[in-house]
């Protein structure tokens, strides 16, 4: 799946977080984001996921293949967002976690219980993580809760990646595994 | 425990204690007839005795159950809930400005005091003196309240209607006393709010001051307080004392109209009030220390109402309106003699 | 310490000045028991009322921007910078028979005011800013990342409210919900206010001790106010148990 982005702007307030810009991502591509802190980068990967809107002055559009996803909402983007700080659930075992995805589609679309076990083990040994399932995210380690949120995010074959941070080892498995259309990174 | 669960259990317990809450709260049994009779503070010992006779005496006469529903607070307080929507039937107040006021609003006939005998007062009182056991002061009188020992304790006349009484009393008191002559009458009245230690803002604020606290030699107030003070904190410890002179002190009643009709009450409302001037009525309330028109029951209790002479405020000031306007108005004589 | 046990103390032992069966028949009087029965009546309708309205008001305040954010969460205050007494009178004011919507209401046979729905509603008036003045530094303080990973992750408004949202912040509901009930229960001002008084059927329990005392019934009027201050005992004891777990967590953690 292809990205293309034309004249997307962003502002907050009084502050030009972005200038009008255009972007193509080609499929299965893969793409890192570089700059200083400030420069946007986040805003763009937001704004990609749907988190947040473009300025409607610029008019500008966000394209997933042929469709226009401009106006569709976040959860309909099928974005699968690693943030900067993992923004795992604190309150939900890492099982819980990875499942949720999952677990949170309406019930006629909802996997069995079953399938949703054999499916987030599968992802928890992707990331060598089976041994953590019960633990609690504020029990791991920096580097696992990384992994954790991969994890998470992996679940739905989403079209695209957009991860906050370099997470270089997992890029070619990622794309390899879930066939997503490309993954888009940043380093700050 | 899951918040879920926590959320569960929280529901279901309040709608049990709603479902309970309501069921203790509804009734405990259900009368034919209901009446709402607005009252003030001092009251509820005397209407809880009155109500269950009323209902048995009605019931003789017209074969269905009443229940009376009361409703107590400070009279004017009262007053102003009936005219913000309070659906009282029937009124029984100790201020007849409170009743006026109604009367203005159109809520209560112009003419109620007419409506019913002794000017709509189904009983009626006196201001009183309580002084400490044996009378160590020799109170006997008003111009005993003036000496420079003693100490008085009344509710201020600003916030209390008591307190107005008291006020008035000693005013009609001095009036008499020195033939109308205003400046002698404004020395007295200075000299007996000098002599005053405490002024609370209600009756029982004062009773708590002269008793609980042991303030104060005299404490004023209507004579069927002084006496049920005096019963409850204990007759050998205190005295009652009747000035030969005092100002009569009527206890109003009205039917509210508008809401009478509205409930379809007018006849048990009428009813209720004539039920107080029946002689097994006026017994009960003479029992309460309050002083009663009908002449079998006055004899009978000629003990407990000393003699004395009662002057109405209507003939002594020109009636109500007037003593609010000169006396406790801003600015009027009470803050002028307080003021010196 | 002592300043705050003594009229604890004090209110116990005027309650059972004459005895344990003269308490009992105060406490078993009609007129007690249809206090507290209001009382609890009122505190039931109050709690959850203000439990949604809470959570809601503070769920658009800390996860929405829109115009007028900052001025509404200055007006959750207001509850609290009015005077009880105020608000009682304000609402007399509306919903009294020559009130705005009273004498509209009027018309239709229904009444509010002097009657137990009035009194609900000025409960709900000085208790409503309890919960949301409780969530909203703690929503702000956690900040929105949760909820927009479940969001990006395709859960529904309210399987991120009820799977994420709720959870986090469990506990401050509760503590939000003991608050709001301690407050209901011994409300005064503006329940006095709109109350009527009219025994057994519009009287709180706080109503009814004054009632009680200034009938110069004293030991009766300690009595109910004991009762009052068993409650507000409770609430403390589960605001204690509260604070307790929730220190016990953060440290097993």
């Amino acid at each position: 799946m292809s990205i293309r982005l034309t004249n997307i702007a962003k502002t907050f307030g009084r502050t030009k977080a972005l200038e009008p810009l255009d972007l193509n991502i080609a499929d299965g591509e893969l793409v890192g984001l570089l700059g200083p802190s400030g420069s946007g980068k986040t805003t763009l990967l937001r704004i990609i996921a749907g988190l947040e809107q473009p300025d409607r002055a610029s008019q500008g559009s966000i394209h997933f293949g042929e469709r226009d996803v401009t106006q569709v909402h976040v959860r309909d983007r099928r974005i699968g967002f690693v943030f900067q700080h993992y923004a795992l659930f604190r309150h939900m075992s890492v099982f819980d976690n990875v499942a949720f995805g999952l677990t949170a589609l309406p019930r006629r679309e909802r996997p069995s219980t079953g399938e949703i076990r054999t499916c987030v083990n599968r992802l928890l040994e992707m990331v060598r993580l089976e041994e953590f399932a019960k633990r609690y995210p504020a029990q791991l380690s920096g580097g696992q809760q990384q992994r954790v949120s991969l994890a998470r995010a992996w679940h739905s074959n989403p079209t695209c990646y957009c991860w906050m941070s370099l997470l270089a080892r997992w890029m070619p498995r990622c794309v390899r595994n879930s066939g997503a259309g490309c993954v888009i990174c940043t380093t700050s | 425990m899951t918040l879920y669960s926590l959320l569960r259990r929280s529901a279901i317990a309040s709608a049990i204690t709603a479902t309970l809450a309501t069921g203790v709260a509804a009734p405990a049994f259900a009368a034919d007839r209901e009446l709402l009779n607005s009252s003030y503070d001092i009251a509820r010992e005397l209407f809880a005795t009155v109500n269950p006779e009323f209902n048995a005496w009605w019931q003789d006469q017209h074969d269905e159950s009443v229940e009376v529903k009361q409703s107590h607070g400070g009279s004017s307080k009262q007053a102003r809930a009936i005219m913000q929507g309070l659906k009282a039937d029937v009124v029984t107040y100790n201020q007849v400005t409170d009743v006026n006021v109604l009367a203005e609003q159109g809520l209560v006939a112009e003419d109620w005091q007419q409506q019913f005998p002794n000017n709509a007062s189904p009983y009626y009182s006196t201001m009183a003196f309580l002084v400490r056991e044996g009378n160590p002061k020799g109170i006997d009188s008003w111009d005993d309240l003036v000496e420079e020992d003693v100490e008085l304790v009344f509710p201020n006349p600003k916030t209390s209607g008591n307190g107005r009484y008291t006020y008035l009393a000693a005013w009609a008191y001095a009036d008499q006393e020195f033939d109308g002559d205003k400046d002698k009458i404004e020395e007295f009245m200075k000299k007996f709010l000098g002599n005053v230690k405490v002024f609370d803002t209600g009756g029982r604020g004062a009773t708590t001051t002269f008793v609980e606290r042991n303030i104060g030699d005299v404490l004023l107030s209507f004579e069927s307080e002084v006496n049920n003070i005096s019963k409850e904190y204990g007759e050998d410890d205190y005295d009652v004392v009747v000035p030969p002179v005092s100002i009569l002190a009527e206890f109003p009643v009205a039917v509210v109209g508008k809401v009478a009709e509205r409930n379809d009450n007018t006849d048990l409302a009428r009813g209720y009030l004539e039920y107080l001037y029946t002689e097994e009525a006026q017994r009960l309330l003479a029992g309460f220390n309050y002083r009663v028109n009908d002449e079998n029951v006055q004899k009978e209790f000629a003990d407990q109402f000393p003699e004395t002479e009662l002057l109405r405020v209507e003939e002594v000031f020109g009636g109500w309106d007037q003593v609010m306007d000169n006396h406790f108005s801003s600015g009027g004589e009470l803050d002028q003699l307080q003021r010196r | 310490m002592l300043f705050l046990l003594l009229p604890l103390i004090a209110i116990f032992a005027q309650a059972f000045a004459e005895g344990v069966a003269i308490f009992w028949n105060n406490l078993s009087d009609e007129y007690t028991l249809a206090a507290i029965g209001l009382t609890l009546l009122v505190t039931a309708l109050t709690i959850p009322v203000n439990l949604v309205f809470g959570v809601f008001l503070a769920w658009l305040v800390t996860r929405f921007e829109f115009p007028g954010r900052r001025l509404l969460q200055t007006l959750i205050d207001i509850p609290f910078a009015v005077s009880p007494v105020v608000a009682g009178l304000v609402y007399l004011l509306l919903y009294g028979s020559s009130g705005w919507v009273g004498s509209w209401l009027d018309g239709y046979d229904i009444q509010l005011m002097f009657a137990w729905p009035g009194i609900v509603l000025v409960t709900i008036f000085v208790t409503c800013p309890f919960v949301a003045r409780e969530l909203i530094p703690l929503m702000q303080a956690q900040g929105a990342l949760e909820e927009e990973a479940a969001v990006t992750l395709g859960a529904s408004g309210w399987t991120i409210f009820r799977r994420v949202t709720l959870p986090n912040i469990k506990w401050a509901l509760l503590y939000g919900v003991i608050l709001t009930n301690a407050r209901a229960v011994g409300e005064f001002g503006a329940v006095s206010v709109v109350s009527g008084s009219i025994r057994g059927e519009t009287n709180t329990l706080p109503l009814h001790v004054e009632l009680l005392y200034q009938d110069y019934n004293t030991v009766g009027a300690f009595t109910a106010a004991a009762l009052l201050a068993l409650i507000a005992l409770f609430t403390l004891a589960a605001k204690a148990g509260l604070e307790w777990r929730a220190t016990r967590r953060e440290q097993f953690r």
